[in-house]
């Protein structure tokens, strides 16, 4: 079901890129069209999941990280309340970074999602890439 | 108002998807440009040189001038 692709998207839907389809796990455009809240709905349920194990949040993460978009912050927020779950303060971090990593050019991009995650980061005790410094090489 | 203290939700969805749109169609440009471009000088007037080239080639008088030359081994030059 969560099948790892980049973008695939189908032959007559090449160009239209409407604000619901950033994401095409197959390569057919009939059906009905996952919204973009019930795709966050989707993945914040994915991560919410109280016995979640690691596969499944590494799994997950790949997953979405293969999609054409930067995860809304209420998915990012149920992917790190996850790794708190797990004791994976690595895997959190790395969450952060993905983020920066995949908004490309797009510099204004992380530091929003890190404003919105600001709470979520001080609840759980989450340090940023920044703050340890090893956001440089 | 924006504030300066809170940012605003940037565009966070298709961003590849809006890149290839400007990009690709230019990028065929290109090189269909390139194609068209090669074709025209290189291949036309490489064809046209070998054309003229051949146009009044007289195969005759070449082979005989390489037969003279003695580089041949079916046909020694004439006299030998």
């Amino acid at each position: 079901m969560f099948s790892h692709v980049l973008l695939k998207v189908s032959s007559d839907r090449l160009w239209s890129f409407s604000s619901t389809a950033s994401v095409a796990a197959r390569s057919y455009s009939h059906g009905k069209q996952e919204t973009d809240e019930e795709f966050d709905a989707r993945w914040v349920t994915y991560f919410n999941k109280p016995d979640i194990d690691a596969w499944e949040l590494r799994k997950g993460m790949n997953t979405l990280i293969g999609y054409d978009l930067v995860p809304e912050p209420k998915i990012l927020e149920a992917a790190l309340r996850a790794c708190r779950r797990l004791n994976d303060l690595a895997s959190a971090i790395r969450i952060l970074e993905a983020v920066k990593d995949k908004s490309g050019p797009h510099k204004e991009i992380y530091p929003y999602v890190l404003q919105e995650l600001r709470p979520t980061l001080s609840e759980l005790g989450i340090p940023t890439p920044e703050e340890l410094g090893i956001d440089k090489a | 108002m924006k504030s300066t203290m809170s940012l605003v939700k940037p565009a966070m969805r298709g961003l590849l998807a809006k890149r290839l749109r400007f990009h690709l169609p230019i990028a065929f440009g290109l090189a269909l440009v390139a194609a068209v471009a090669f074709k025209f000088t290189v291949t036309e007037p490489r064809k046209q040189a070998y054309a003229d080239f051949y146009k009044h080639y007289d195969s005759m008088k070449e082979f005989s001038a390489m037969r003279e030359a003695g580089v041949f081994e079916s046909v020694r030059p004439t006299g030998k």
